[in-house]
């Protein structure tokens, strides 16, 4: 990690977007306690993080990359025992009911699937009903629908008034959960902000994109395209994405555009992986 | 809090029936392995007599040798089906006694002629004709041949020496180290107490751990306000009661179906064998310390324990290796607690009657306990 500072606010879903080895879970063991960090301090919940540990530790729910649970204990068991390092008595059914797992109660955690597990994971960390749940890469290998699932879960817990600080490599993802998102690379952080606004910082935070099936007025065309940056989706010869840097251009090149007479066309905002890419010079690669 | 990850611990050691068939399966192997070959049943094999004399002395013969217990004896077998046998494996040896063997000539009564010049003429000696039996032996088999013929080679002197009426001069008394009946299975079963206390603690501990450890269910422990003290402790005590349970069933075999003779209290020796748990267990942590997986832990831990089974006197003492051998095995963990244990369950000593032994012990296990609390560590960062 190189010099990085940031706040998160209670209540919010604050993201760190990274590729693989940007310093996203190291930032975040740093923040749970259970690394050193050779200068600076971190202050969870207004404590000290070294200092307090403890007092930390019992307000804090942790879901770690890739964890394991107990091979021979029952899902219901094993939050029955991390209730017991609380102190906390929670109803592990409840727990489980909200997670969807509650007819998995007696099972082991290997008879779980992928996306089971995952829930399992963060249902977990939340046995001490914690005021900060920290999910390091919640959604990381698992399938579309299971994933979405996962925003659901975790759209959930922030509803319940608690902050929520998540690792992800998915653009996406940080894109439809986060209120606010740090972008890191190589233990920097290149970029924060409120998730829309980070959109708008990207150098072109608008596009028209469009199909044209019929043989293209050249001259209007030409006309259209200087209001921005126009390129062929991914090689599509008859798929157009043109990129425009501020709203007056888009309001100018749109009629051109429709004067074209496109078999289909929408108009949209940069996605932050097209910050990413502005920022970066590459694509997140998993 | 600490109860219940006790509980958890237990409950989990005992639903994980693979672990805990193996943890029973290895000193049951070995305490029926040795009990069969040594103890109180045990058997050279068997020897087929083909006796066709109805002779008393032949009948003492046969008697004589199932009374010795050495080999059992079989007494159906003709000779061509006994040579059989001894050829195929099935029996280690057979002695045939010929017909008439054992047969004295009458005695007649002792006649002393008086010449009339006084001179008195003593009966002439009767020659009794030489008898042969035949012992149908396996070259290949030195051991029970060498008990077989010394067995009847000394019946037979002796029976000699009445038939001619001399008397045994020259003798030798026996002398015990001490009065104890001793076998090699009293030896051995202290020897797998150690064996098998140290095979599940030290291997064990170190696989789980590691396991834990990548698996990083030792992570997301350290996450939660559990003190890692507690979380250790919890995993130490469910194991020492899985050792406490080996111990049992390794004694209520050795005492109950092979005769073992324990002359110490057997609440010490257990007490002696728990400690080498203990001792082990720190081992397990040592080696959980030093290596960054789990294929890695259990290597390491089996290139501990096999040397250590062999250099530490689990089946033979080791007081017969080389001197500067000796002199440096006699310190490995295992060879002070062998020594302590068949101190007290042979010898019914003390634990303390050799200090130095605890000593070495105690030293052990300061040693692992110090260097676990330095470099053990629940994550792998």
């Amino acid at each position: 990690m190189d010099d990085i500072s940031f706040d998160v606010y209670e209540g919010e879903v604050f993201g760190l977007l990274g590729e693989n080895g940007a310093g996203k879970s190291t930032t975040l063991e740093i923040i749970e306690g259970l690394r050193r960090a050779t200068s600076g301090n971190v202050k969870v919940l207004g404590l000290d993080s070294r200092r307090d540990q403890k007092t930390i530790k019992n307000k804090i729910g942790v879901q770690l990359q890739s964890s394991a649970y107990y091979n021979f204990l029952k899902l219901k068991e094993i939050i029955q025992l991390f209730c017991s390092f609380y102190g906390s008595d929670v109803d592990s059914m409840q727990l489980l009911r909200m997670v969807d797992l509650e007819e998995k109660a007696n099972s082991y955690v290997n008879s779980l699937s992928g996306g089971q597990k995952q829930r399992f994971s963060i249902v977990a960390s939340l046995v001490n009903d914690p005021e900060i749940v920290f999910l390091d890469e919640p959604t990381t290998g698992l399938d579309p629908l299971a994933r979405r699932n996962l925003w659901h879960l975790i759209s959930e817990i922030k509803q319940k008034g608690k902050t929520i600080v998540l690792t992800t490599h998915y653009m996406e993802e940080a894109e439809v959960l986060c209120d606010r998102i740090a972008i890191m690379e190589k233990g920097k952080i290149l970029a924060m902000d409120d998730t829309h606004k980070l959109i708008e910082q990207s150098e072109n935070p608008f596009t028209i994109s469009f199909v044209i099936e019929h043989k293209v007025d050249k001259k209007i065309f030409a006309k259209a395209v200087k209001f921005g940056n126009v390129e062929n989706l991914f090689g599509k010869q008859n798929h157009f994405v043109l990129r425009i840097k501020t709203k007056e251009n888009l309001n100018k090149a749109l009629p051109l555009v429709q004067k074209l007479n496109p078999d289909s066309i929408q108009v949209g905002q940069a996605t932050l992986e097209d910050l990413f890419i502005d920022l970066t010079g590459k694509t997140i690669g998993e | 809090m600490f109860w219940k990850l006790l509980f958890a611990d237990i409950k989990m050691m005992v639903r994980n029936r693979q672990a805990l068939f193996w943890a029973f399966m290895f000193p049951l192997l070995f305490s029926f392995m040795f009990g069969f070959f040594f103890g109180k049943d045990a058997k050279n094999g068997t020897v087929a007599i083909v006796n066709h004399s109805d002779s008393q002395i032949s009948t003492k013969y046969v008697e004589a040798l199932e009374e010795a217990e050495i080999y059992k004896v079989e007494k159906d077998l003709d000779i061509d089906e006994a040579r059989a046998q001894i050829k195929s494996g099935k029996i280690v040896a057979a002695v045939e006694i010929p017909e008439g063997f054992g047969d004295l000539p009458e005695q007649k009564a002792p006649q002393v002629q008086i010449l009339p010049n006084g001179q008195v003429i003593m009966p002439e000696k009767v020659k009794i004709p030489e008898q042969k039996m035949k012992l149908v032996i396996d070259p290949g088999n030195a051991q029970i041949n060498a008990g077989l013929t010394g067995f009847t080679d000394k019946f037979l002197s002796q029976l000699n020496l009445k038939i001619q009426g001399a008397d045994e001069v020259f003798l030798f008394e026996e002398e015990k180290t001490n009065d104890k009946k001793l076998s090699y299975y009293d030896f051995i079963l202290a020897g797998i107490l150690g064996l098998s206390v140290m095979n599940s603690s030290v291997i064990g501990i170190a696989v789980s751990m590691s396991k834990y450890r990548e698996d990083k269910i030792l992570k997301r422990i350290t996450t939660t306000p559990v003190p890692t003290w507690a979380f250790i402790l919890a995993e130490v005590i469910s194991r020492l009661m899985l050792n406490l349970a080996q111990i049992a069933v390794i004694l209520a075999i050795g005492i109950y179906m092979f005769d073992a003779n324990i002359y110490g209290n057997v609440y010490v020796l257990v007490g002696v064998a728990m400690l080498g748990a203990l001792l082990f267990q720190l081992l397990g942590f040592v080696i959980a310390s030093l290596s960054k997986t789990t294929d890695a832990a259990q290597g390491m831990g089996t290139a501990i324990t096999i040397p250590m089974m062999f250099l530490g006197g689990v089946f033979f003492p080791i007081d017969s290796l080389p001197r500067w051998l000796f002199s440096i095995v006699q310190y490995l963990p295992l060879s002070p607690l062998l020594r302590i244990l068949r101190g007290v369950s042979s010898e019914g000593l003390s634990p303390f009657s050799n200090p130095q032994n605890i000593y070495i012990v105690s030293a052990w296990i300061v040693a692992a306990l110090l260097f676990s609390v330095w470099k053990f560590r629940l994550t792998d960062e």
